[in-house]
């Protein structure tokens, strides 16, 4: 049955009509159009799919849509603020910490809300916090690199 | 993968919820992070006519410190829990163990009644419908025999969650409310260890809260799996203990990954009792446990390491405790 | 300073921005108006007649458009390797294993497909199956495919020098067999396709492939339609590693349906299916037989390997000739006979990956190499550079090495890994190991291998540049674009490129056997240059003096020997425009790679791939004794990748494939039971994750290849061949306990562990 779904998804009020069994991916990517957010396992194995969830991580794939009615959902695509992009994607391009870019919108969003809880994290600390973000190509080094140097921009204000 | 359709529900207090799930309680699924449960339905093991989220429910997340217990709020992520300095600090065997579950993202969404009450796992059951296509349906998804020993009517689908173990080694109890009121027992005796129903809740009943006492012993969480992350426990061990005059007067030693349901080890909680702590004691225990648990081949993990794997892992822990007064 | 300005510097790929915003765009973030969603129905059983296939019931639920099973299909066979073709679209006589495709519908919602999928009936009639290469060689064992009653699809057999002799020669002889793991890419992206039919018929199919002119040759022969009717764009493509070399069921089936039912059709496969219906490394047998002097010097190798291949040939006589031919690579071994079979199992299907059919056999042959040198009493270290192949040495199958920094590789890596300090002196429980390899930079001699590329210096002073190279994050349209910007002195700002569109694009074979800096990367140097000389010829005019005393940089076109004299890019344009010179300046550039001795792959010798590169990883690792559990700490690889175009890419690369190579040494393993993938998904199949990853130290070697363009060859494979032998020596530095079986699992530590105590 569809219903009537109230979304605040990067910072907009939408609504929507949508079948109430739909994961927020699915309406990210089907009804909203944000195909940023990416479907790499569909069961929460990977973490291609994470969002923000009133600034926290979130599987968009284990989530369902109706269940966030009242959240601050934030998509890759609302990270960059007036055309300038987070100190994160800044050095994601950087430091050459994107290849294929599939796990990158996930490991980003995954990363801001860890730096948001812990802004001066050790190379341990980083590498945990995005132990569930999976990446085929980088082999992690220069995305721990990146996140660390980002961490030190924010603190410098940059 | 699509998830089956359902009626959701979004109660306004723990006593809606209960009424609504009374009213058909094998058709009705509670809802919390959602990281265990939709899964199951994706992979349409679980098909619920209902769904009951609980985090619309106010509340439910907390964690206060009284003097003979901490009481935690069921809906307390786990990520919550153990960033809690008061966990960390006091209760370090809970934060270690709910730091260890799958990975940031799940810590944050899963709930402490969630990761409780998660469903029991098996490899022929929490896979996809065109992989369950290839034998006929088990026991545990309706069908009538068990793949795992070959019998008709017999789940020994295993039990796997990380928080279990840790919290019935510290002697938590949880507080359920069902349509009789509320009712509080020991956290042990929420699982059935049938692997069809491993919970042993009544009809209509929600777990509403986790009474830890407060300790003097010392205790460790050690999760075995061969990466840092993601994966649930091939084996695990909650190990508590409590030592008078250097002599241990209360342990306990929990399992989980090898049965149906957290598993104590009564056995070598005996053993452990007015020991003290020396290499020879520790090794002479660590050799008893691999006979003393029996897991199923429900993973694609084998019985006989599993078993190798619980008795390191009683052996490394005891190992740490011994220098503890 | 550097004599370039954009080759060899740090550039950030140019699509970094479009991937850190989530704009850029996979194929299943396209949709199309009407669109409908596919779904494929999978073989259950894994050997079985199909005698019924019953479509009515899943046309009957609401939203399905249209359902299809083999019978349906034209009876066309396709393969990647056009004699060696052997797979139908949908299984249509037959199902060889656990996910060949038996049906497939289209609805208007993917639930709807997938609910239609659970009520198609098919009547199987069960047949024996065999699950083991060794068991399916044997006579009487279950036949595959009838064509080939032995089971076994490719074979090859070479012998070069005098073996016999040269074992009765040598000093020592070893004897070893080695297995390996089937290992499945893990692309994070699914596969996906996304299919259009226009009203003249022509297909239209965006595709997460890696090589889009192959896909449309596919395509094209089971659609049965002429390749002019088909065209393919290749989006974004979120990880390939090989695996989206072959066709699939998914883009048959979109393309098929769209012309059926007239609408845009869409096909994703879930994980699941990534795991056992696309492709995996193949798992092996090896033998390896080696003959040594007193002094290390390497006589004779005999080397036999059988791979499992699956349901499927994919690939097959390709990977096991690569299997095979780099025996020959990187050391000098002047006897050798070599025999490979790849032998159908009712199993998932081997294809290529990252390294193609060699990590395997670096396994075996690099940790031979190290129970020799044990044995014979010479450092690991001395006894490879004792062997080492050196540029320019005739080769016995008459190779073609012209630049070779095997040596100088493994001279670096021992150092950077404390070689020296480390070796033997750690103690118990922590180790050091190191094992060598070579890869082509791309094959040489096979048909459809030419890359083409066109650039058009545009009125305003940028570039276009076509190429059919095929990105798929591994930054390939960066690197061409910075060879272009080389060439023609301009910024890489200034080029656009346009790639692997197969309608408006020139060929190119595509994105496998790591050719394509070198291949596209000529081409579009080649255009450049040829636009350029256009360019030239109208400003030597002006200029009263000849295009060879111009030099075209930082936007400026000049006389070498007097720098002051000359245009800027844009003036120089104008010039051309007003000297009555035809527009747009258009450079064109094919490339061919030099086959400079006559070769086919199987049968005769000679030089199969235009360059090699040479590498060398070192590894670190601590063993816990108590749980079996082995820590990667330090990997370093040197390589010799010829001229790094873009270093930070190049490391990139490096790494990728060393955190790869330690993944199948480690953790990686697809567990079967009959035919039945236990493990399709990432909890259970381990790929590594942060947590896992050693410090990395990557050192490159330049030797700037005569072939290569500004000298560069590949960096995208040949590390990701070594890593695992050298963790595996690395273990048996740490723990005296040599393993010859992947992937090396802390329960194997600690069982070898415990009977070593015994
Ligand atoms: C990739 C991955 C890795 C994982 N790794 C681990 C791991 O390492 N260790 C581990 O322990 N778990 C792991 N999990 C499982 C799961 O994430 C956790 O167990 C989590 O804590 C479950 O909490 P939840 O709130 O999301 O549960 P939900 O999915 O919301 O609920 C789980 C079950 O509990 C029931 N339930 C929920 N709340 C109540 C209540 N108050 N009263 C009664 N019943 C209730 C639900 O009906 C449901 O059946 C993993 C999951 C994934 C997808
Ligand atoms: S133990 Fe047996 S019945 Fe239970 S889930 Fe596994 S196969 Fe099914
Ligand atoms: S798609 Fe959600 S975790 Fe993989
Ligand atoms: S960049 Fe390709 S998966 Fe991470």
């Amino acid at each position: 049955m569809k219903r009537i779904l109230k979304l605040n998804v990067n910072g907009e009020d939408l609504e929507i009509l949508v079948e109430g069994h739909k994961t927020l991916l699915e309406v990210l990517r089907e009804d909203l159009g944000l195909t940023g957010t990416k479907r790499g396992c569909d069961l929460g194995t990977c973490g291609a799919c994470t969002v923000l969830v009133d600034g926290r991580p979130w599987l968009s794939c284990l989530t369902l849509a109706v269940a966030v009615e009242k959240k601050k959902i934030t998509t890759i695509e609302g990270l960059a603020q007036n055309g300038k992009l987070h100190p994160l994607q800044n050095a994601f391009i950087e430091k050459g910490a994107i290849q294929c870019g599939f796990c990158t919108p996930g490991m980003i969003l995954t990363a801001k809300a860890f730096l948001e809880e812990n802004p001066h994290p050790s190379e341990e600390e980083v590498k945990r916090a995005i132990s569930g973000n999976l990446c085929r190509c980088t082999g992690y080094v220069k995305i721990v690199e990146a996140i660390l140097s980002a961490s030190g921009r924010e603190s410098r204000g940059e | 993968m699509r998830l089956p359709k359902f009626e959701y529900i979004e109660p306004k207090s723990l006593k809606e919820a209960v009424k609504n799930l009374s009213a058909d309680p094998s058709g009705t699924y509670l809802l919390a992070g959602g990281t265990d449960l939709l899964v199951n339905m994706k992979f349409g093991v679980i098909t619920p006519a209902r769904i009951i989220h609980l985090k619309s429910i106010p509340k439910l997340s907390y964690i206060i410190e009284e003097k003979e217990a901490i009481r935690i709020g069921v809906l307390t992520s786990l990520r919550d829990l153990y960033t809690s300095p008061l966990i960390q600090e006091k209760f370090s065997i809970l934060s270690h163990a709910a730091r260890e579950v799958g990975a940031y993202a799940h810590q944050v969404m899963g709930t402490v009644g969630g990761n409780l009450c998660q469903g029991n796992r098996c490899r022929f059951y929490n896979q996809s419908p065109f992989w369950r296509s290839v034998r006929p349906p088990c026991f545990k998804a309706g069908g009538e025999i068990c793949h795992v020993i070959k019998k008709p009517r017999e789940c020994h689908s295993t039990y796997c969650g990380d928080l279990a173990p840790a919290l019935i080694a510290m002697g938590a109890r949880v507080k359920v409310l069902g349509p009789q009121g509320e009712r509080i027992f020991p956290l042990k005796r929420l699982y059935s260890f049938n692997g069809k129903k491993p919970l042993s809740l009544r009809k209509g009943e929600i777990i509403k809260e986790v009474i830890v006492p407060q300790s003097s012993g010392k205790g460790v969480y050690l999760k075995w799996r061969w990466r840092g992350s993601i994966e649930f426990p091939i084996v695990s061990l909650a190990l508590y203990i409590e030592k008078e005059d250097n002599k241990i007067s209360l342990a306990r030693v929990v399992f989980s990954g090898v049965g149906e349901g957290p598993v104590e080890a009564s056995g070598i909680e005996k053993m452990l009792i007015g020991k003290t702590l020396d290499d020879s004691i520790i090794d002479s225990l660590s050799r008893e446990v691999p006979q003393t648990v029996s897991p199923m081949r429900t993973s694609i993990y084998s019985p006989a390491y599993k078993r190798k794997m619980a008795g390191i892992l009683l052996r490394e822990g005891l190992d740490r405790l011994k220098w503890i007064n | 300073m550097s004599e370039f300005n954009v080759v060899g510097k740090r550039e950030p790929m140019l699509d970094a921005w479009e991937k850190a915003t989530g704009k850029a765009k996979y194929t299943d973030d396209l949709s199309l108006p009407g669109m409908l969603f596919g779904k494929i129905l999978r073989s259950p059983l894994p050997h079985a007649k199909i005698l019924k296939v019953d479509l009515t019931e899943a046309l009957k639920v609401p939203g399905v458009k249209d359902a299809i099973s083999g019978r349906d299909i034209p009876k066309r066979k396709y393969g990647i390797v056009p004699k060696a073709k052997d797979e139908y679209a949908l299984a249509i006589e037959k199902v060889r294993y656990i996910g060949d495709e038996v049906a497939a519908v289209v609805a208007t919602s993917p639930e709807a497909a997938e609910e239609a999928i659970s009520r198609i009936k098919v009547e199987y009639e069960e047949l024996p199956a065999v699950f083991d290469p060794l068991e399916a060689m044997k006579p009487g064992a279950p036949i595959i495919h009838e064509e080939v009653p032995d089971n076994v699809s490719a074979t090859i057999r070479k012998e070069f020098g005098n073996v016999a002799k040269a074992f009765k020669d040598s000093d020592f002889i070893f004897e070893d067999h080695f297995e390996t793991q089937p290992v499945n890419h893990c692309p994070m992206e699914p596969q996906a396709a996304l299919a259009m039919v226009d009203h003249f018929g022509k297909v239209t199919l965006w595709s997460s492939t890696q090589i889009p002119f192959f896909l449309r040759r596919n395509l094209a022969t089971t659609l049965d339609l002429p390749e002019s009717k088909v065209r393919i764009i290749k989006p974004k493509v979120g990880g390939g590693f090989g695996q989206k070399i072959d066709l699939y069921a998914k883009d048959f089936c979109a393309a098929f349906f769209a012309m059926r039912t007239g609408r845009p059709v869409k096909f994703v496969y879930d994980r699941e299916e990534v795991f056992t219906c696309t492709r995996q490394r193949h798992p092996m047998y090896i033998y390896l037989k080696t003959g040594v002097k007193k002094d290390g010097t390497i006589l004779a190798q005999q080397f036999r390997v059988i791979a499992d291949g699956g349901a499927y040939n994919s690939t097959a006589p390709l990977m096991i000739t690569l299997a095979c031919f780099f025996i020959m690579l990187p050391y000098r071994i002047e006897n050798l006979l070599f025999e490979g079979y790849h032998v159908y199992t009712n199993k998932p299907v081997g294809g290529a990956m990252r390294g193609h059919g060699i990590p395997q056999v670096r396994f075996a042959v690099e940790t031979q190499l190290d129970i020799i040198a044990e044995k014979i009493g010479i450092d690991p270290l001395e006894l490879r550079l004792k062997n080492a192949f050196q540029a320019g040495e005739p080769h016995p199958a008459k190779l073609l090495v012209q630049s070779c920094g095997f040596s100088e590789t493994l001279k670096k890596a021992a150092e950077a890994i404390g070689w020296r300090e480390k070796r033997g002196k750690l103690p118990f429980g922590r180790g050091v190991g190191l094992a060598g390899a070579s890869f082509p930079s791309g094959v040489s001699n096979m048909s459809h291998i030419s890359s083409g590329a066109i650039v058009k210096i545009e009125r305003d002073g940028s570039v276009t540049l076509l190429t059919g190279a095929a990105d798929i994050g591994q930054g390939a349209e960066t690197v061409i674009s910075q060879i272009v910007a080389e060439e023609l002195g301009v910024r890489i700002e200034d080029i656009r490129i346009t790639a692997a569109d197969t309608e408006i694009t020139p060929l190119d074979p595509g994105t496998f056997g790591s050719g394509v800096t070198l291949r596209a990367g000529n081409a579009a140097r080649m255009a450049a240059r040829a636009a350029k000389e256009k360019l030239l010829e109208a400003i030597a005019e002006k200029m009263e003096v000849s295009p060879g005393e111009l030099e075209m940089k930082n936007r400026r076109i000049f006389l070498r020997e007097n720098p002051d004299r000359g245009f800027s890019f844009e003036e120089a344009i104008k010039i051309y425009q007003y000297s009555d010179r035809p527009m747009p300046i258009i450079g064109r550039g094919s490339y061919f790679p030099p086959a400079k001795e006559p070769t086919t792959l199987l049968h005769e010798d000679g030089n199969f791939s235009p360059a090699y590169s040479f590498m060398t990883q070192a590894a670190e690792v601590e063993v816990d004794p108590k749980t079996g559990r082995v820590r990667v700490l330090k990997m370093v690889t040197a390589h010799d990748c010829g001229k790094a175009i873009n270093p930070m890419l190049v490391e990139g690369q490096l790494e990728g494939s060393v955190v790869g190579g330690m993944g199948q040494a480690l953790y990686e393993n697809i567990i079967m039971e009959k035919g039945q993938v236990l493990n399709p998904n990432f909890l259970d199949y381990g790929i590594p994750t942060a947590m896992e990853i050693p410090s990395i130290e990557s050192i490159e070697v330049e030797t700037n290849d005569p072939e290569g363009p500004f000298g560069a060859k590949e960096s995208g494979e040949g590390t990701q061949l070594s890593p695992a032998p050298a963790i595996v020596n690395a273990i048996y530095d740490a723990i005296g306990v040599r393993f010859k079986t992947l992937p090396v699992t802390p329960d194997k530590v600690l069982e070898a562990l415990e009977k070593r105590e015994r």
